[in-house]
C-alpha cells in the first residue's frame, strides 16, 4: 500500500515538475538516480519549487533592496553611497557586511524588557511574514491555487501589524511603545482605502483567484484599466510598510525607531528584515493585481521560469520605487496628517476606485 | 522691508508641486549632480593659506617666546635646547590651529603645512617635539587624485587632477621690521640683572661702574625679542625700531 | 580605563575570524551622538562631499544598532555620563575615536571647569587633532580603524627627529606669563562718556520724569547706552514701571559681576524695546549693588517673563538667589559635580605654563575624575512633576541627550496623548565655560575662544567681540576692512542658515534636503578656506581689522557666489521647501504672535517672522550695511514656515550683499588694519603675519563697561566687557547668544503642539545647542 502510496506521490511529482529547457539536460541523469532523484524531483514539484523561488526571491530582494536604498538614495542625494567594500560592483555587497557585522554583535536583552517576548517574537513573527507567499503565482509557479487567494492574502497581511506592536511593547521603552501606538493608529489609517482598493480590483476582474485575475488582465494591466485603484493601493502600501513620507511608526529622529529602539545585533537584523519582508508581499500584491502578475514575452529557454522572471522584474521595479526613490523625495508627515489623509482623501479615492470598477466591471 | 506671505495652496498646486519634487529627484536619479570627494583615493587640493600642521626653522627663531604666549589654547610650550635656548614644542592635543602663533613669529620660523589628517593612537604621542618639528613629516597617503572645487559663476564644479598634491607650501618671510631694545630711563635702573638674565642672545651685559650697576645693550646682537622689556622690573625698557 | 584592544581579541578568535573582522571593517557604524560642534564637521564628513557612507561608515541613530562611536569634541561633565550611558549600551565589539582638540587635552577650553576628558570615561582607539577636525581627519580617524582590524599597525604620521644646536650658550631665565591682573581692580558699571547722540539726554530726562525717586542716578554711557542704578529695594519698582509706562518690553541680558575686595556683588538687567520706536535701539542697564554674603535680589520675571532663564543661569554661576522664581536651588546648566558658583572671583581656574618640562607634559585643568554612573544622570524636574503628570494621565518622555532628533540637550516632554503640553528645557550639556575662561585669557585670545560658541556663525560671534573691543578703543576700522568683514560676517550668516536648513530637513527625515543643503554649505566653507585659511573656525576678524587682505582672485570667486549657488538652490527649493509634505509639517505649527514672541524674548529672523521689523543692522548700523542696498525681509504669520521663509529670503539678501560689497572691494585700495593700533608695525597693515602678538597682545581696554550688539545669523549677539582699566584681560564678559535667548521662545511653541512637532520645530528655531550653553 505504502508503495502505491510513494507511486502515486512520485507520478504526481513527475507530472507536476517544473519544466525548465535550459536545465533539462542536467536533471535528466540526476532524476533517474536513486533517492537524489526523488529529492530533486520533490523540490522541483510545482507547489514546492514556486514557495522555495519566491522566498529565495524574498531574502535576495530585501539584500538588494537594502543596497538599493542606500546606492540611489545616495545618487539622487549627490554622493556615491556603498563603494570601497567591493568598488567593481559599487559596494554591492554592503549589505552583506552589514549583516555578517550584525551577526557576530552581542545581542543585548536589556533589563527592563519583556524578555520572553522580546527574544520571540522577531523569531516567530517570521512565519506570518511567509504564509501571504503561499498564495502568490508568480507567472505559472503557484505555491497553493485557491478561489481565496486575494483575500487569504490580505487576512494574513492584516496580521503583520500585531507583531510589530509586540515587538513594541515587549521593549518596555517609551520610545518603542510610542511607536508601537503610532503603528496601531496607522493601521487604522490605511487598512480601510487599502482594502476597498483591493476589493475594486476583484469587482473589476469578477475573481479572488490571483491566477484567474492574472489571466482576465492580458495586455489591459489593471493599472491602465483603473489608475486610481493603483494610486491608492501605492500609497496605502507606503503607509503600511512604513515607508517615507509615511514612515510615522519608526521615525528615527522623533521616537529613535520607534518599536525598534532596544533590538542589537542580529534580532536588530531580523526586526529590520520584518519590513522588508512586508514590502516584498505587498510588491508582489501590486505586481498581481495591477501589473498583470507574470506576463511577458515568453522566453523559451526557461520555460516554467520565464513567468516567473517576468513577475520578479515587475516585483522589483515596484518596490525600487516605492522605497528608495519616495525616501529621497519626500520627509515625513505627522501622525495625525496620515490619519486623516487615509480618512479622508485616501479613502475618497479608493471610493472612486470602486465606483469605476463597478461601472467598468459589472455594468458595462 | 520685505513682506514674506504664505499663500493657501489649493489642490492643482499640491499636485504641482508634488510633480516638481518627483521630477527634481527622478532627474538627479539618472544625472546626478554629484560633490563627492572620495577621500582617501582622493584629496581635496586646498588653498595655500590652509591652516595645518606647523613646521619649524630653528635659524630663523628668536626665541621670544610669543607664539607661547598668544596660543589661546597654551599648545605651544617652549622647550629648552642643548644650547640653553628656548623653542617652541606643540601640543596637537591641543593646538586649535588658529595659526596665531604662526602669525606672531616675527622671524618667520614657524611655517604652516596643509597637512591635518592624522589619527593618533595614544594620546601621548600627540605632543610634537621641536626635533620632531624642523623635518618635513610623512603621512599615510592613499590618494592617486586631487579634487579641486571650482567656483564658477553657474555653479560648482569638481576638477580632478591626476598625481598627489604637494602639502607643503612655499611661504615667503613676513616683512622685516627690525627692533631693538632700548632704556629709556637709564637712571631708574635698579641694576637687577633680570634683562641680562633673560636675553637669549647675550646682547645685554651689566658693567659695573663706580658701585653702579649699568646696563648696556648690544643692538647689533638683539634680536628684538622683547622678553627684557616684557620682564624689567621697573618697566624702563622699550622696543623701538632700529 | 578598559583595555582598548579587549575587542580585537573576540575579532581574531575562532576560525570564523576573518568573517568577522572583514565584517566589522567595512561596517563600522558611527552612533548619532553629537556631543559638541565637531558634530558640524561630522555631519560635512557624512554628507555629500565626502559621504563617509563610501568606506561602509553609516552615521546610524542610536546605541544599539551600532558598533562605533565618534566623540566630537567636548565632553562636559553633564555629557560624560550620556557618554558612558551610551557606550555602555552599544553591544560588542565596539570602538571609540575622539575628534577635536577638546575631547584630547581639552583645547581651547583645557582649563574650563565643567569639561573633562573622554579617554577617562570610555576606552578610546584612536585621537583626531584639530579644532574642528576636517572632515579628512574624521574619515582617516575610520581609517585607521579599519587598519586596526586588518591588523596593520602604522602610525599615520611619521616625524624624523633633527638633532637641535647643541652649542653651549648662556643659561636663561623662563619669562613670567604676560597676563596683568591688578590687585585691586575698580569696577564701575555707569562711566559716564560723552557721545555723539542727540536724543540721548531728552532719554535721559523722560526716565528722570518717570522714575523719580526710584534711582540713585542715569548715566549715559556711551551712544544708544542708559545705566540706571538704584537699589535692591527699588529695582522692582523701577521694572514695573519702566515695562508699563515706558514700554521697555523685554531684557536681553541679566548679568553679575563679582566684586569681592569690596564685598559685593553687581546685578545688571539690560532692557530693551520692540514696541517703541526711539528706545529700539537703546540698551538701559538697570542695576544694583548686593552684599555679597546675603547674595539676595528681587526675581524681575514678573515683568520681564524672559529673564527667567537668564536669572536661573546667574543663580548658577554666582549663587544669586533671585526672590520669586521659582527654579531657585535647582540645577539647570551644570552638572551636580561642577564646582559650586564657578563664576565667583575666588573660584580659580588653572594658571598656562609656558616653558615645557619633561614628564609634566601638559598641565591640565581637569583633574576630577568624572561621574559616569546612570545613577548619577541628574533628572532636573520640579519637585511633584512626575506624580503631577502621572495623576493627569500624561506622559513624561525625556528626549535626549542621545537621541538622533535631541541635539545636544535633553528636553522633558509632556504629553497628553500625542498633544505636548509643557517641555522643560535640560541644557548646559555643551556649556563649556566660556565667560569663566575668557576672564583669565588675553583680550586677542578671547577671540578663537568666544567663535567656538557657534562655529556655524563663526563670522558674526567673531565681529560681535571684536566690536566691543573696538567701541572701548575707540578704533577707527579702515573702509577696506568694514567690507571685507561685511563679506565675512555675510558668509557666516549663510553658512548658519545652509546649516540650520540642512538639520530642518533631517528633523523631518528628509536627507535629501540635508545633503543638498551640505553642498551648498560646502561651497561656503570652499571660499571661507580661501579666504582665510580655516574651513570653518576663521578667527579672521581682529580688533582693528581683519587678519589679512583677501587676493583680488579670491575676492573674483566670493563675488561669484551669488550666482553659483541658484542652481542647487532651486533643487532644493523643489524637492524640500515646496515639497507638500515639508509645507504640511510646518505651516501653522508653533505659532507665536507678535506679542508672544516680545514677551519671550525672541531675536532675530524669527521675531521678525511675528511681525517685528527689527534688525540690528538697520537699527544700530555698523561695518559697511548702511552703504549698501538690501532689505529686511519680515513676515505676520509667525510659524514654523514663516520663521524658515523669512531666513530663506534672509540668504538671498546676504547674496546680494556680498554681490556689492565684493564689487565695492574691488576698486578700493588700502590696508585692512588700523594704523592707530598698529602703532610701529604699520608695515604690516596689510597682512599681520610676524606681528599678531606685538599689536594685539597687550590691549588694555579702558575702565568701564562696554556692551556691543550685533545681528548674528540667528538674532541679537550681545558682549558686555567689564575693565578695570589696568589689566590686559577682561574682568568680566558676558556673552549672550541669540539660541540662548530664543529658547524661551522655542519652549512655549511647543505648547500645543504635537510630539512629532519637537523635532520639525527645532531647527526652524535655530536652535544650536553649543551656542545656546556656551
Amino acid at each position: 500500500m505504502i508503495e502505491t502510496l510513494i507511486n502515486e506521490i512520485r507520478s504526481s511529482m513527475a507530472e507536476n515538475r517544473v519544466d525548465i529547457p535550459l536545465l533539462e539536460p542536467l536533471l535528466k541523469p540526476v532524476l533517474t538516480a536513486p533517492l537524489i532523484g526523488d529529492l530533486v524531483a520533490f523540490l522541483l514539484w510545482r507547489p514546492i519549487l514556486a514557495f522555495l523561488f519566491l522566498f529565495t526571491c524574498m531574502m535576495l530582494v530585501s539584500v538588494f533592496l537594502v543596497w538599493w536604498e542606500r546606492k540611489a538614495a545616495a545618487r539622487i542625494q549627490w554622493r556615491v553611497g556603498p563603494r570601497e567594500v567591493s568598488r567593481q560592483i559599487g559596494g554591492l555587497i554592503q549589505p552583506v557586511a552589514d549583516g555578517l557585522r550584525y551577526m557576530f554583535q552581542e545581542v543585548i536583552v536589556h533589563r527592563d524588557a519583556d524578555k520572553f517576548y522580546f527574544i520571540q517574537i522577531p523569531i516567530l513573527a517570521f512565519i506570518p511574514f511567509l504564509l501571504p507567499l503561499l498564495f502568490v503565482n508568480a507567472g505559472n509557479l503557484v505555491p497553493i491555487e485557491t478561489p481565496y487567494g486575494i483575500p487569504l492574502m490580505l487576512a494574513l497581511i492584516g496580521l503583520l501589524p500585531v507583531m510589530i506592536v509586540a515587538v513594541g511593547w515587549a521593549s518596555n521603552n517609551r520610545f518603542g511603545f510610542i511607536g508601537a501606538i503610532r503603528e496601531a493608529f496607522m493601521y487604522f489609517a490605511y487598512e480601510v482605502p487599502f482594502i476597498i482598493s483591493v476589493i475594486a480590483m476583484l469587482v473589476l476582474y469578477g475573481t479572488a483567484n490571483p491566477v484567474e485575475i492574472v489571466k482576465e488582465q492580458g495586455i489591459w494591466w489593471g493599472i491602465l484599466r483603473n489608475p486610481i485603484a493603483a494610486l491608492v493601493f501605492l500609497i496605502t502600501a507606503a503607509m503600511a510598510t512604513s515607508r517615507l513620507p509615511f514612515e510615522i511608526p519608526e521615525a528615527d529622529q522623533e521616537i529613535a525607531f520607534g518599536p525598534n529602539v532596544e533590538y542589537s545585533g542580529i534580532m536588530f537584523g531580523l526586526v529590520m528584515m520584518m519590513a522588508y519582508e512586508k514590502a516584498f508581499i505587498l510588491g508582489c500584491m501590486m505586481t498581481i493585481l495591477f501589473l498583470g502578475g507574470g506576463t511577458g514575452p515568453a522566453i523559451p529557454m526557461l520555460g516554467d521560469l520565464s513567468g516567473a522572471l517576468w513577475f520578479l522584474i515587475k516585483t522589483l521595479i515596484v518596490l525600487m520605487l516605492l522605497t528608495a526613490f519616495c525616501r529621497a523625495v519626500y520627509p515625513r508627515y505627522r501622525l495625525d496628517q496620515a490619519l486623516s489623509a487615509g480618512w479622508s482623501s485616501m479613502l475618497s479615492l479608493a471610493l472612486i476606485a470602486l465606483l469605476i470598477s463597478v461601472i467598468l466591471g459589472v455594468v458595462m | 522691508m520685505k513682506k514674506i506671505t504664505v499663500p493657501e495652496y489649493n489642490v492643482v498646486d499640491k499636485a504641482k508641486k508634488h510633480t516638481c519634487a518627483l521630477a527634481t529627484g527622478a532627474r538627479e536619479l539618472v544625472m546626478p549632480a554629484t560633490v563627492t570627494t572620495h577621500y582617501p583615493r582622493e584629496r581635496r587640493k586646498v588653498a595655500d593659506n590652509f591652516r595645518g600642521y606647523i613646521l619649524f626653522e630653528v635659524e630663523k627663531c628668536i626665541n621670544c617666546f610669543q607664539c607661547a604666549f598668544v596660543c589661546p589654547a597654551n599648545a605651544v610650550c617652549m622647550k629648552e635646547a642643548p644650547n640653553k635656548k628656548y623653542y617652541p614644542t606643540i601640543d596637537y592635543a591641543k593646538c586649535i590651529f588658529c595659526h596665531f602663533c604662526i602669525d606672531s613669529c616675527a622671524g618667520g620660523a614657524l611655517k604652516p603645512t596643509k597637512i591635518l589628517d592624522v589619527a593618533y593612537k595614544d594620546i601621548d604621542e600627540m605632543l610634537t617635539l621641536t626635533e620632531e618639528m624642523i623635518e618635513q613629516p610623512e603621512i599615510i597617503r592613499e590618494d592617486v587624485r586631487s579634487v579641486e572645487y571650482v567656483l564658477t559663476k553657474e555653479d560648482l564644479v569638481l576638477k580632478r587632477n591626476p598625481g598627489e598634491d604637494s602639502l607643503f607650501v612655499k611661504v615667503t618671510p613676513p616683512p622685516e621690521i627690525p627692533m631693538v631694545s632700548q632704556c629709556v630711563e637709564p637712571e631708574s635702573c635698579l641694576g637687577c640683572g633680570i634683562c641680562e638674565e633673560m636675553c637669549e642672545s647675550a646682547a645685554i651685559s651689566s658693567l659695573k661702574e663706580d658701585g653702579m650697576v649699568r646696563m648696556k645693550i648690544d643692538t647689533d646682537k638683539c634680536t628684538g625679542c622683547g622678553l627684557c622689556v616684557k620682564e624689567c622690573s621697573m618697566q624702563i625698557l622699550r622696543l623701538v625700531r632700529k | 580605563m578598559e583595555n582598548k584592544d579587549e575587542h580585537m581579541d573576540f575579532l581574531d578568535s575562532g576560525v570564523l575570524a576573518p568573517f568577522k573582522k572583514w565584517a566589522t571593517k567595512w561596517s563600522l557604524w558611527p552612533v548619532h551622538f553629537v556631543t559638541s560642534c565637531c558634530g558640524v564637521e561630522l555631519a560635512h564628513a557624512f554628507g555629500c562631499g565626502y559621504d563617509g557612507e563610501r568606506i561602509g561608515a553609516l552615521n546610524f541613530g542610536i546605541a544599539r544598532q551600532t558598533n562605533f562611536i565618534v566623540v566630537e569634541g567636548t565632553i562636559t561633565r553633564k555629557m560624560a555620563r550620556a557618554l558612558r550611558q551610551v557606550w555602555e549600551q552599544m553591544p560588542d565589539p565596539k570602538f571609540v575615536s575622539v575628534i577635536g582638540a577638546c575631547g584630547e587635552r581639552g583645547g581651547i577650553f583645557w582649563n574650563g571647569y565643567n569639561i573633562i576628558r573622554p579617554y577617562d570615561v570610555v576606552p578610546v582607539d584612536f585621537f583626531v587633532p584639530g579644532c574642528p577636525s576636517t572632515p579628512e581627519g574624521i574619515l582617516r580617524g575610520v581609517r585607521a580603524v579599519q587598519d586596526k582590524l586588518d591588523g596593520k599597525d602604522r602610525t599615520t604620521i611619521e616625524f624624523k627627529n633633527v638633532g637641535l644646536p647643541s652649542e653651549e650658550g648662556k643659561e636663561n631665565r623662563v619669562p613670567t606669563t604676560p597676563k596683568i591682573y591688578s590687585p585691586t581692580p575698580a569696577i564701575k558699571v555707569d562711566v559716564r562718556r560723552d557721545a555723539d547722540w542727540g536724543t540721548g539726554k531728552e532719554l535721559v530726562e523722560r526716565l528722570k520724569g518717570e522714575l523719580n525717586g526710584l534711582y540713585k542716578s542715569i548715566t549715559i554711557t556711551g551712544k544708544n547706552r542708559i545705566a540706571i542704578k538704584t537699589t535692591t529695594e527699588n529695582v522692582a519698582e523701577i521694572a514695573s514701571k519702566m515695562s508699563n509706562g515706558v514700554g521697555i518690553d523685554h531684557v536681553k541680558n541679566v548679568n553679575v559681576i563679582d566684586v569681592p575686595h569690596e564685598r559685593k556683588m553687581i546685578v545688571e538687567y539690560m532692557a530693551s524695546s520692540y514696541a517703541v520706536k526711539e528706545f529700539m535701539p537703546v540698551l538701559i542697564t538697570i542695576f544694583a549693588d548686593i552684599r555679597r554674603d546675603e547674595c539676595k535680589f528681587p526675581s524681575l520675571t514678573q515683568y520681564w517673563e524672559n529673564a527667567d532663564y537668564s536669572e536661573r543661569e546667574m543663580h548658577e554661576f554666582f549663587g544669586v538667589w533671585f526672590e520669586g522664581n521659582s527654579e531657585m536651588g535647582r540645577k539647570f546648566l551644570l552638572a551636580p559635580d561642577t564646582p559650586e558658583f564657578p563664576l565667583r572671583k575666588d573660584f580659580k581656574l588653572k594658571e598656562e605654563m609656558y616653558a615645557f618640562e619633561e614628564g609634566k607634559v601638559v598641565p591640565s585643568g581637569i583633574s576630577a575624575k568624572p561621574a559616569t554612573e546612570i545613577s548619577e544622570l541628574p533628572l532636573p524636574l520640579p519637585e511633584g512633576f512626575l506624580e503631577d503628570a502621572e495623576n493627569s494621565d500624561e506622559l513624561v518622555v525625556l528626549v535626549g541627550p542621545h537621541h538622533p532628533g535631541s541635539g545636544h540637550a535633553r528636553w522633558v516632554v509632556r504629553l497628553k496623548g500625542d498633544i505636548i503640553t509643557e517641555v522643560l528645557p535640560d541644557v548646559g550639556y555643551v556649556h563649556r565655560s566660556m565667560e569663566k575662561l575668557a576672564e583669565n585669557r588675553l583680550y586677542i585670545q578671547n577671540i578663537p575662544l568666544f567663535e567656538r560658541a557657534s562655529i556655524t556663525d563663526f563670522g558674526n560671534i567673531n565681529l560681535g567681540y571684536v566690536r566691543a573691543i573696538e567701541n572701548a578703543l575707540g578704533i577707527e576700522v579702515p573702509e577696506r576692512a568694514k567690507y571685507i568683514r561685511t563679506v565675512i560676517a555675510e558668509v557666516s550668516r549663510i553658512s548658519a542658515f545652509f546649516y540650520d536648513s540642512a538639520i530642518a530637513a533631517m528633523m523631518l527625515g528628509h536627507s535629501t534636503g540635508f545633503m543638498y543643503a551640505f553642498a551648498l554649505r560646502e561651497m561656503i566653507v570652499e571660499l571661507v578656506t580661501r579666504m582665510t585659511g580655516a574651513r570653518i573656525t576663521a578667527s579672521f576678524i581682529v580688533p582693528g581689522g581683519v587678519r589679512r587682505d583677501i587676493p583680488a582672485d579670491v575676492l573674483e570667486t566670493v563675488g561669484n557666489l551669488q550666482s553659483a549657488v541658484q542652481k542647487r538652490w532651486k533643487k532644493f527649493e523643489d524637492i524640500f521647501i515646496n515639497n507638500p509634505v515639508t509645507i504640511a509639517r510646518l505651516k501653522g505649527t508653533g505659532v507665536l504672535t507678535k506679542e508672544e514672541a516680545i514677551k519671550y524674548g525672541v531675536v532675530g529672523p524669527f521675531l521678525r517672522a511675528s511681525g517685528v521689523e527689527y534688525d540690528v543692522r538697520k537699527v544700530e548700523p555698523y561695518e559697511a550695511y548702511d552703504r549698501l542696498n538690501w532689505d529686511v525681509p519680515i513676515s505676520d504669520d509667525g510659524d514654523a514656515l514663516s520663521r524658515f521663509l523669512v531666513r530663506v529670503e534672509e540668504m538671498k539678501q546676504s547674496l546680494s550683499i556680498i554681490r556689492q560689497a565684493v564689487d565695492a572691494l574691488k576698486n578700493m585700495k588700502g590696508g585692512v588694519l588700523s594704523e592707530e593700533l598698529l602703532g610701529d608695525y604699520k608695515d604690516a597693515s596689510t597682512d599681520i603675519r610676524g606681528y599678531f602678538y606685538r599689536v594685539f597682545g597687550d590691549i588694555v581696554i579702558p575702565k568701564g563697561e562696554w556692551t556691543s550688539i550685533t545681528e548674528a545669523a540667528r538674532g541679537s549677539l550681545i558682549y558686555s566687557l567689564i575693565s578695570d582699566g589696568e589689566s590686559n584681560v577682561p574682568y568680566r564678559v558676558r556673552i549672550v547668544t541669540p539660541s540662548w535667548l530664543n529658547l524661551k521662545g522655542y519652549m512655549e511653541s511647543l505648547k500645543g503642539s504635537r510630539l512629532a512637532d519637537l523635532q520639525a520645530l527645532f531647527q526652524t528655531w535655530g536652535y544650536f545647542p553649543p551656542e545656546a550653553d556656551r
